[in-house]
């Protein structure tokens, strides 16, 4: 059975028909929002992160109806007037991509961790991001690519 | 024609990626991303034994099933597909036998992928069960049957050579000491599971495939073979790729499963597979068991050296053959040896196909020497530095097996670690716990010679310019993440002088692109770049030659400024643009073209039997530093910090040089650490097929990683480029094990180095020292 | 990846309704953040819920309450939530710190407490896919009629890995349960049979709805755990010790042990190792209590001796680390 689910997606009024088992995941990905990645067979690698609400969650262990009234970010919503994040500014200058598969899974997972903390040290970045996996930079360049995020966002730049 | 100063430059900067701004805002479409319209969902069913034969598979109830479009099994492809020409064994479904738990064995095209799921259990597969060997010792006992026909004994390679007088080397050794080592399975996991979309065209019997792989030309081989059909009608396409690391470096039965179902469906099929199936799809680095003896003299030069190894190679041949060649021929390439033997047995048992990864055939080689190495630099208390100072090669060389050394590093490599760790103060001196270790790799630039000989040149790019002005760089390379079209496009930006704005590149899609090998053997920055950077200077002779007669001068009178174009005698020139029109009135649209064929030196001798394999136009050359603490009660360990410096010849790239330096170290850790791939000693089940339990390293274990670049300038790498993107695994792991000996006092030579082992280890001391 | 079957999503606000929908849809499951119980139901893993009613929409189960005497967490407060309260943390600290050691830091922003403390038990025959299950002959556990940790066992061994549990024991926590008989509140031990297969004492229907915690004045706590990777991975073991110390002498002393038994075990006969002081006659007593009653099979990849082994490890270094530190 279906039921209609209102939600904000992207900073814009979302209103969808959804079944009760349908992942957010695939509800996204199945509206084209193919950023949020597969990556495991459930809540493993965090390549599928977005933030509900401000948090951090597994999009791939979380039911789409249950975002009924909240407030979910993709990876789609960084790129405000087509430009790049802050963050998504300090991955693609420090390398903190590389093939860029679990990209948009870590830099939602930065986006929760500088709105909690604008001015994280390296230990609590290593804590916040610790729910992704990334197989290809040893996460040395993530780790930069959040700092020189943080200080554009410390400077004012968004 | 003269070089000016005043062009833009890219080289030897830090650039990021080309294709960075997609794949950072989710915009990067990797192959699940892509969902043609009505294409249906592929499911394959798998085997649940690990060697059996087939008497019979009934689809019919599937087939039945509403929704059900197609289904294949083995009866549909009696094709046998394979990397090497000499060792094609597979199917891409069993046919008669399965091998191994997990191979398929049919496949389901329907409508929706809860109907595939559901078609899957209603197929019903009646097998006779035979002896599984989940190991070599078991696949090479005396009554074990025969895995394949022409694999008499399960032994799908014996390699062996002796180069120089190894038992006269060893006599004049001061120290000879031998230890065996082992090494789990290690898997690729690569972030993004295999995924295919095949669409066949029933009118005009057409194939196209996208698909997950490092190397659309071998893709496209095999689908011809298997599926029947003229190369002419296949077109095959690499979307973004989420990371290859050597799990895709042939075609895997993924894409020509899909293509079988989308010809019988007359249709399109999208299949995508779980990470479980990712993992027994992936071929992993093999398991292996090794005996290294070393002598040395006690300066610390090395007389001889003797490996002895056996590779478990799962159920099929893969790039098996050529894995066992490299463990023997990568003995040689990185220290001068005056003797060495090598005799390596590569296995078939019933595991899933071993194959190719990151570092390929060199890591478990490079483990065991440089590991005993150290603790025979300790036994004759020798610095480890000093050792391997004593017996650095003198470049420009042939190695004993004629392996071509042009460029030679890593004298400098070891000076910048020896300092940049504080080895001096800190070496035998830490606190109690805590130690430091170092080690030495390298890696080739590229497979001189192809797995698929056909004589052509080894890379080719074109380059297109139009009317608009902008130069596509047209390449077969495939991009898996590692940078790839960055670099070609820094060469063409390079050789012209013009901003990378200017450069647009179209990479793997058969349609279009040139043929190209493919991303493996760490071969496209030299082999690709040498060809990227021959056409961008025929691309310049067209429009040289083009502005020298609008400007009534001879073509080497023109001076080049960016985009600039002058007769030296005149103060205004033509701009680009206008020598872009001018070149245009000639011929229109331009198409030009480089190549780069290895020449023949760098081929490979013929000194033993597969001694080609090996052969490159030059070697990337690494040094690392370990630090390690232990926790001595529970056998934790954690890796304080890195020192990697790599010789890459010249960074075309400084930030993507970096990157695939901190990548590869960090990977070498996974297997050092944590990683292993576990079947179950019954069953042959893989228990680690998840990213649970597949440990790869997250952000917590990782350590700090120092970079130095070294650059010795090869003479043949593109602006004197070579490898950067392998050659620092394989130094972490000795250069760990030696740093847990130095903190612990305990050598371990079974990997990967787990707490627990350490714990057992320490238990077992203080049991054997009355201190428990 | 496995998507989901068919079922019912029921989104109760309130308790009342929760309540009364479990009695409306027999095989229901009651969902938290879904970290545990939804990579299950993907893998087929225990028979298809007809429902799932969600936990973490109803606002009563959603607070912390804490007082001078005592603590109520509330069963769908998040386990970040738990990590990060400045009361858990100063008086509770073996619920925050292991709180704050679970999983990854999105798993804690997903996973609720009341999902934390009814983790599924684990096995490496048990957390597979359905086809490897099949392809194994399934087990007790689930589908099947052997264990393959122990081939001749009638019960399951597989191994209990909630870190919450034994943080709360040793605080001598209780959950509150509502059912269709009303309310009940159970001591936490009370809460797990010790049979890997049905390892809840759960009736039929009823639904955790707190997880509360007298304050004992001077009982000082701390939880530590050993795991491969230091983020995502299950605890290997992991222990909460509790101990009150005056002078020289440990005058009170509870200690549970997690990711080593079918269930957290609250190590039995620790009343008889308090009165005297941290020696080695004490860690020697400890020692034999934790090897009588702590068992690990082999439902990991690591060894399970080296789990058992890891948790006396443990034991000796929180109990000397709270010790050494107590401070009244």
């Amino acid at each position: 059975m279906k039921k209609i689910v209102k939600f904000t997606l992207n900073g814009q009024p979302h209103v969808g028909a959804v079944a009760d088992n349908i992942l957010l995941i695939d509800y996204l990905r199945g509206m084209g929002l193919t950023g949020t990645k597969t990556g495991c067979d459930g809540g493993e690698c965090g390549a599928c992160t977005v933030l509900i609400n401000d948090q951090p969650a597994l999009a791939c262990l979380t039911l789409a109806p249950t975002v009924q009234g909240a407030r979910v970010e993709t990876i789609e919503s960084q790129s405000r007037g087509g430009g790049l994040s802050d963050i998504q500014l300090g991955f693609h200058h420090k390398l903190g991509s590389q093939c860029g598969f679990c990209t948009p899974g870590f830099i939602m997972a930065a986006e929760g961790l500088l709105r909690r903390n604008p001015q994280p040290n390296d230990e609590e970045i290593r804590e916040a991001l610790g729910s992704n996996i990334c197989r290809c930079t040893g996460y040395v360049k993530i780790i930069e690519a959040v700092k020189w995020a943080a200080k554009e966002r410390g400077r004012g730049v968004r | 024609m003269t070089e000016t100063t005043t062009r833009v430059r890219s080289i030897g900067l830090h650039v990021p990626m080309v294709d960075g701004p997609e794949k950072v805002s989710g915009r990067a479409k990797y192959t699940a991303d892509l969902v043609p319209v009505g294409a249906l969902a592929g499911r394959i069913f798998r085997s649940s034994c690990s060697h059996a034969e087939i008497i019979s598979l009934d689809t019919s109830a599937a087939l039945k099933l509403p929704g059900v479009m197609a289904i294949v099994t083995g009866a549909d492809c009696d094709t046998t597909f394979g990397v090497l020409p000499i060792a094609a064994t597979e199917y891409p479904l069993a046919r008669v036998r399965i091998r191994y738990q997990g191979e398929p064995v049919a496949a389901v095209a329907a409508v929706d992928d809860a109907t595939a799921k559901k078609a899957l259990s209603l197929i019903k597969l009646k097998v006779r069960e035979l002896p599984a060997y989940l190991t070599p010792e078991a696949a090479t006992a005396k009554d074990a049957i025969d895995l394949h026909e022409k694999r008499p004994g399960n032994i799908e390679r014996e390699a062996d050579y002796e180069l120089g007088d190894v038992t006269a080397g060893f006599a004049k050794a001061d120290l000879v000491r031998e230890q065996t080592f082992t090494t789990s399975e290690v898997c690729q996991a690569h972030m993004e599971p295999h995924a295919a979309i095949a669409e066949f065209d029933p009118v005009r019997s057409r194939l196209t495939v996208h698909c997950t792989t490092q190397v659309p030309y071998y893709v496209h081989l095999m689908l011809a073979r298997c599926l029947k059909m003229d190369k002419s009608q296949i077109r095959v396409v690499k979307p973004q790729l989420g990371g290859g690391f050597g799990a895709r470096t042939e075609a895997l039965n993924v894409e020509l499963i899909c293509a079988l179902l989308a010809k019988k469906a007359g249709g399109t099929v999208r299949l995508l597979i779980s990470r479980e199936e990712t993992f027994l799809t992936s071929r992993c680095r093999p398991q292996s068991w090794l005996r290294m003896k070393i002598g040395l003299t006690k300066e610390g030069q090395i007389t001889a050296a003797e490996l002895e190894t056996i590779q478990r190679g799962g159920a099929y041949s893969g790039y098996g053959i050529v894995t066992i060649l490299y463990a023997g021929a990568l003995l040689y390439g990185l220290y001068d040896l005056p003797s060495v033997k090598f005799l390596g047995k590569r296995i078939l048992t019933n595991t899933p196909p071993s194959g190719a990864m990151r570092g390929h055939g060199t890591v478990k080689t490079r483990f065991a020497f440089e590991a005993l190495l150290d603790s025979m630099a300790r036994e004759l208390d020798l610095d480890p530095f000093t050792v391997r100072r004593a017996n650095l090669l003198k470049a420009p060389t042939f190695t004993k097996n004629d392996l071509m050394v042009n460029s030679y590093g890593l004298a400098e490599c070891l000076d910048w670690t020896e300092k940049a760790s504080g080895w001096k103060i800190k070496k035998g001196k830490l606190e109690k716990g805590r130690g430091i270790g170092m080690a030495c790799s390298h890696y080739i630039s590229g497979a001189a010679k192809p797995v698929n000989w056909t004589g052509e040149p080894h890379a080719t790019i074109n380059l297109k310019l139009d009317f608009d002005g902008s130069v596509v760089v047209l390449t077969g390379a495939a991009e898996i993440g590692q940078g790839s079209s960055t670099i070609l496009v820094q060469c063409v930006a390079e050789v012209l002088g013009l901003d990378l704005s200017r450069i647009r590149i179209v990479a793997g899609d058969s349609e279009v692109t040139p043929k190209d090998n493919g991303s493996y053997s760490s071969r496209v920055t030299f082999m690709v770049g040498n060809a990227a950077v021959e056409a961008a200077r025929n691309l310049k002779t067209v429009l040289v030659t083009a502005a020298a007669r609008e400007l009534g001068v001879k073509p080497e009178d023109i001076e080049v400024l960016g985009e600039i174009y002058r007769a030296a005698s005149q103060d205004k020139g033509l701009s680009y643009d206008q020598v872009v029109a001018a070149a245009l009135k000639d011929s229109g649209t331009i198409m030009v073209k480089g190549t780069f064929t290895t020449p023949l030196e760098a081929q490979g001798g013929k000194a033993y039997r597969g001694a080609a394999v090996g052969a490159t136009m030059g070697f990337s050359y690494a040094a690392q530093v370990v630090e390690v603490s232990v926790d001595e009660e529970t056998g934790q360990v954690t890796v304080e910090k890195v020192w990697a410096a790599h010789d890459c010849g010249k960074a075309l790239n400084r930030l993507t040089v970096e990157g695939q330096i901190q990548g590869s170290v960090w990977m070498g850790m996974g297997q050092a650490l944590s990683e292993e791939v576990v079947y179950h000693p019954k069953s042959g089940l893989p228990l680690t097929a998840s990213l649970l339990d597949y440990r790869v390293p997250t952000i917590k274990d990782s350590p700090p990683i120092e970079c130095h670049i070294v650059e010795s300038n090869d003479p043949n790498g593109p602006f004197g480029a070579k490898e950067a993107g392998e050659g620092s695994l394989a130094a972490f792991i000795p250069a760990f094990t030696n740093a847990i000996e130095d903190a612990i006092g305990i050598r371990f030579t079974d990997l990967p180095v787990t707490p627990d082992k350490i714990f057992a280890a320490m238990e077992k001391r203080k049991r054997a020292t009355g201190k428990l | 990846m496995e998507s989901l079957p068919d079922f019912d999503l029921i989104r109760p606000r309130t308790l009342d309704e929760a309540v009364k929908a479990r009695q409306k849809f027999p095989g229901n499951r009651l969902l938290g953040g879904g970290t545990d119980l939804l990579v299950n139901i993907r893998r087929g893993i225990g028979d298809a819920p007809t429902a799932l009613i969600d936990m973490t929409n109803i606002a009563e189960l959603k607070t912390i309450k804490a007082d001078a005497k005592k603590l109520k967490i509330g069963a769908s407060v998040t386990i970040q939530e738990v990590a990060d309260d400045s009361t858990i943390a100063h008086h509770y600290p073996a619920i925050a710190e292991a709180a704050a050691s679970i999983a990854g830091p999105t798993q804690r922003a997903m996973g609720t407490l009341g999902g934390n403390l009814c983790l599924d038990t684990r096995c490496i025959y048990y957390n597979q896919s359905d086809w490897w299950r099949s392809a194994n002959g399934f087990c007790l556990k689930y589908q099947g009629e052997k264990c393959h940790i122990a081939l001749k066992s009638k019960t399951c061994f597989a191994t209990y890995s909630g870190d919450l549990a034994p943080a709360a024991m040793v605080l001598g926590a209780e959950v509150e349960i509502i059912g269709p008989n009303g309310q009940r509140r159970l001591t936490l031990t009370d809460l797990y049979s010790g049979d890997g297969q049905n390892y809840l004492t759960l009736e039929e229907g009823e639904i955790i709805t707190a997880l509360s915690i007298k304050k004992e004045p001077g009982l000082r706590s701390g939880y530590e755990k050993i795991r491969t990777r230091q983020s995502i991975d299950y605890p290997l073991a992991g222990v909460a010790a509790g101990l009150c110390r005056e002078g020289n002498k440990i005058t009170d002393f509870h200690i549970a042990v997690t990711g080593t038994n079918p269930k957290p075990v609250l190590l039995d006969g620790t009343a008889h190792l308090v009165g005297g002081p941290l020696d080695d006659e004490f860690f020697n007593a400890l020692d034999k209590l934790m090897s009588a009653q702590i068992k690990s099979m082999k439902t990991t990849l690591a060894p399970g001796n080296y789990r058992r082994k890891m948790a006396g490890v443990l034991a000796r270094r929180l109990t000397k680390k709270l010790f050494d530190n107590y401070c009244q």
